[in-house]
């Protein structure tokens, strides 16, 4: 018994081998699938906190306004900013970095890929589990505060005012057992927890496909800067996330089991919950913003015409706003019990990362000046960014003053703020790649008016809708109120931000309506519809199931570029004559791949191991009855059960001799 | 599974017995403090002890050091950022009095 | 497997932090750092430490392919790992019960068993991995080419959660002891 044993096949049940029909979505681990799916799913929930912003906004629409009750409007500015930061944002932005990062280093997909779809799973269940709260959640009055206006009674159970209510970043204790008693803060923590998951497994996958499944020739230094972002991102979440993922924990043993870690009777501080908190929160802005920077980063050159302007300060900015940015949490805490010194210290880190930032700006600026621009939709979306993210960044800026944050803090400036970068830049970023790739995943283009359009409307009514909230909170209409009093004189400027809210809706519902109908009707694209830069571009579209039919040897920065153009005596690109020949046998060889293409076997288990997960979140939120305890085990032996059937499921349903499957071929470090 | 072990299964075990030896030294320490009259050296002292039981299981039995570079670079970024930022925290709890 | 552990250091600092911001503050019920059993813990501590050498000596085996003691070391590793939660659970009860130290009496008791509490599972999860990968040699007559990588990755963790201990050994216990 001294020799190595074969890997058996175990008789539980077989691996599946669908590829298409619902099943095949069900048990599938290829990436473009996982990202397609990322990609509606967070879409549908962009809906709904657009709609929750929509109720936000027709309250806020004239003073006193009476369309929800002081419950509902916390519960909605709270599940506002959770569906969209964390339902939202981040699962789109996973949607773009699941379907290209391996195409876009010339893979043919990630380096776990079922741990791939045990993310995407978690992220879908725990994203239920968290708005299940809506059946759960009960709106009670706070303890010992009776008959304050606007409360009401704990009979008196709202749907709305079910919801999460704490804000989106549940200060304790106020989103603690003593001040926000029911069920509806534990959905939203262990919510979050459940997501926090998805998202580190996800992180540790990206981080070693990045480094060992590059194709020959991809170099470090050779990716697309979206591939950048997306390791950068990567371990902004690899290491900010185990800080919230304690500071959940604390937060739900306070609730659920009566530890003290944020009660002042038993020692507990608040700070330390803003410490641990913004910590996370801090990096987690980065990690919303800078893919949407590296889609920019695609863009841009592309319909410059010309190579991106500094491409490795932009990598290395992108970089060193990471690091930077985690060193300036506490600049969220200015008005809370920091010392001067802590706030000085926190101002200055927070104004050097205007630094690398503006290397950004300026070198997606010095891309276009000179390029001969074509401003298609993508094109139009990528300009809004740099535009709209300037002005976030600038009054970003203005916080970092200490005393001037004092002012603006709680104040409608800051959600002007914020809204500029994460709306006017991530955002429109995220549009700027739907457009673009938009032929990659489907075969066909959208169509051109209807996407100008959308932009138009979006850019107006996104500037109608948060430009007056600069001046209103220095006017100081403070942030969270449900309502405001005629004698402010507030009413005017939000009127108008509440049309910019409709016409922003307006411009989504075009969208919406162009992207359904050109899946179906859209021109055909072609290989190279955009004359773009990078190799993801030299396979056919829709891709292939297997991505390349041969593993391309890349030659430098912008290979497919260089493979189409050469230079003039000035240095201008000129297109080689055998330009449209080399596409056409691209598009040719990459349908017909000469030998078959083995790829990664789907997997039942990790659809079943992210059952396995909520049903233990559940069971913590009602365990003081059996049910609850029931369900804690229950959770856990269907988690730990499909752990063990992963790791004994054989790596194909029917193993040819010896082979260890495509996805080794690929492997080894490059650069 | 491919590298070269250059450690002996002999070595394994005299590595641990150099940290069951650090251990009892560490131990030994904590009792002996007031005796010994260190003054506040004790702090200082177990905790180089104990880094050093640290980097010795990182190095040797989690085989670090031999590894590629790029491991290192991970595991001690992770280590670094860790110290840095929870160090920043606790010590704002310890000269912040302000909440207390 | 180290890009995770690299994750764990900062889930832990935020325990440890935690642990040093609350657990020196007095208070008039019991505090951890008064009622510790330095000589119990110390034996606890040597249990964890020990176990690594199983566990690197069981990785020794199955690269000099001897699927027997592969499995033997796995099996001591286990069971070292379960003798030291055993040791935990006995200081939890003792704290419970005969000190009346709970979760909720205080911040710095809340503290205390949310980060050792954290390291017991995070060590529990160990052993089920561990004897997972005995129940895999056992039943297939020895671990294969790719059970050898999951026995280095369940390696890798394993040695993590001792380092952990250890640097919770000293300052939660050596150092905060009254």
């Amino acid at each position: 018994m001294t020799a190595t044993a074969e890997r058996p096949t175990t008789t539980i049940f077989r691996r599946p081998d669908t590829t298409s029909g619902f099943w095949s979505w069900i048990t599938t681990v290829d990436h473009k699938k996982i990202g397609i799916m990322y990609g509606y799913a967070a879409f549908i929930f962009f809906i709904i906190g657009g709609m929750e912003a929509l109720m936000i906004r027709i309250q806020l629409a004239g003073p006193n306004g009476t369309f929800l009750t002081a419950p509902e409007y916390n519960a909605l500015f709270s599940t506002h900013g959770i569906t969209m930061i964390f339902l939202f944002v981040m699962p789109v932005s996973a949607a773009f970095m699941n379907y290209l990062l391996p195409l876009m280093i010339g893979a043919r997909d990630v380096a776990f890929p079922r741990m791939n779809a045990v993310s995407w799973w978690i992220f879908f269940f725990g994203a239920l589990f968290t708005y299940s709260v809506i059946f759960f959640g009960k709106v009670v009055a706070p303890l010992g505060v009776e008959g304050v206006a606007g409360n009401v009674d704990a009979a008196d159970r709202s749907l709305l005012g079910g919801l999460p209510d704490g804000g989106w970043f549940l200060y304790q204790p106020n989103a603690g057992p003593n001040f926000t008693p029911g069920h509806a803060i534990d959905f939203a923590m262990l919510g979050l927890q459940l997501l926090g998951i998805a998202s580190l497994i996800s992180a540790v996958n990206f981080i070693v496909t990045v480094f060992n499944m590059r194709a020959k020739g991809m170099r470090l230094l050779r990716m697309p800067v979206f591939v950048w972002m997306t390791l950068v991102v990567a371990f902004l979440l690899l290491f900010s996330l185990p800080i919230i993922a304690v500071a959940l924990f604390m937060g739900t043993f306070d609730r659920s089991f009566g530890t003290l870690f944020f009660e002042a009777a038993g020692g507990g501080d608040p700070v330390l919950w803003q410490h641990l908190f913004w910590l996370f929160g801090h990096p987690e802005v980065y990690i919303l913003i800078l893919p949407a920077m590296g889609i920019v980063s695609e863009v841009l050159p592309v319909f410059s015409r010309k190579p991106l302007f500094g491409y490795a300060a932009i990598v290395f900015a992108g970089g060193g706003i990471a690091f930077l940015g985690f060193g300036v949490w506490a600049h969220h805490m200015f008005s809370s019990a920091i010392t001067p010194v802590a706030q000085a210290a926190f101002g200055l880190s927070t104004m050097t990362i205007a630094i690398p930032t503006g290397i950004k700006i300026f070198n997606w600026i010095g891309t276009m000046w000179g390029g001969r621009l074509r401003f298609k939709t993508p094109m139009l979306f990528s300009i809004g960014f740099v535009a709209m993210f300037v002005i976030g960044g600038l009054s970003g800026v203005t916080h970092s003053v200490v005393p001037s944050d004092w002012q603006q803090t709680d104040t409608y400036y800051i959600v002007a703020h914020f809204h500029y970068v994460l709306f006017g830049g991530a955002i429109f970023g995220l549009f700027s790649g739907l457009y673009y790739w938009f032929p990659k995943l489907t075969g066909r283009m959208m169509n051109e008016g209807l996407g100008k359009t959308h932009f138009w409307i979006q850019l107006i009514g996104f500037n109608l809708t948060f430009a007056p909230m600069h001046w209103l909170g220095l006017q100081g209409m403070v942030r969270r109120t449900w309502r405001y009093a005629p004698e402010t004189h507030f009413g005017p400027w939000n009127l108008a931000v509440t049309i910019g809210a409709f016409t922003i809706a307006l411009g989504i519902l075009i969208f919406m309506f162009n992207w359904t109908y050109s899946k179906r009707r859209g021109a055909p694209s072609g290989l190279d519809p955009w004359d773009a830069r990078t190799i993801e571009w030299t396979i056919p579209n829709p891709t292939p199931e297997y991505n390349y039919a041969e593993v391309p040897t890349v030659t430098g920065l912008d290979h497919f570029w260089h493979l189409k153009y050469t230079q003039d005596d000035e240095g201008r690109a000129l297109r080689r004559d055998d330009a449209d020949e080399i596409i056409a046998d691209l598009d040719y060889r990459g349908s017909h791949p000469s030998s078959p293409v083995h790829l990664p076997s789907p997997s039942y288990f990790p659809i079943l191991m992210a059952m396995g997960l909520p049903l233990i979140a559940y069971g913590i939120i009602f365990h003081r009855g059996l049910p609850g305890k029931a369900l804690i085990v229950l959770g856990a032996l269907i988690t730990i059960g499909s752990l063990l059937g992963w790791g004994m499921e054989p790596l194909d349903p029917d193993p040819p001799a010896g082979d260890g499957g495509d996805q080794m071929e690929l492997a080894g470090a490059h650069g | 599974m491919a590298e070269v072990h250059a450690i002996t299964a002999r070595n394994y075990v005299k590595i641990a017995v150099l940290l069951a030896v650090v251990t009892g030294v560490e131990v030994a320490l904590f009792y002996l403090n007031e005796s010994l009259d260190l003054n506040g050296w004790d702090a200082p002292l177990l905790i180089i002890l104990s880094m050093l039981k640290f980097v010795v299981v990182i190095g040797w039995f989690m085989h670090l050091r031999y590894e590629k570079r790029l491991l290192s670079r991970f595991f001690a970024g992770g280590f670094i950022l860790a110290l840095s930022l929870y160090g920043i925290v606790v010590g704002s709890f310890l000269v912040g009095i302000v909440t207390r | 497997m180290w890009l995770f552990l690299s994750s764990e250091f900062l889930f832990f600092g935020a325990l440890i932090t935690n642990y040093l911001v609350y657990g020196n503050d007095p208070f008039p019920s019991v505090v951890p750092r008064e009622i510790y059993d330095i000589p119990f813990t110390s034996v606890s501590s040597f249990v964890l430490l020990m176990s690594s050498l199983t566990m690197v000596l069981a990785h020794h085996s199955l690269s000099t392919k001897d699927q027997n003691g592969t499995r033997t070391w796995l099996l001591a590793t286990a069971m070292l790992g379960s003798i030291f939660l055993g040791g935990q659970v006995f200081e939890f009860y003792e704290f419970i019960t005969a000190h009346g130290m709970t979760m909720t009496t205080n911040a710095a008791a809340s503290s205390f068993f949310m980060l050792t509490g954290f390291h017991g599972a995070h060590v529990a999860i160990g052993v089920t991995m561990l004897l997972s990968l005995f129940g895999m040699a056992k039943r297939q007559g020895g671990l294969s080419e790719e059970h050898g990588l999951n026995l280095e990755l369940v390696g890798l963790y394993w040695h993590f959660v001792d380092i952990i201990w250890i640097v919770i050994f000293t300052l939660v216990y050596l150092l905060g002891a009254v």
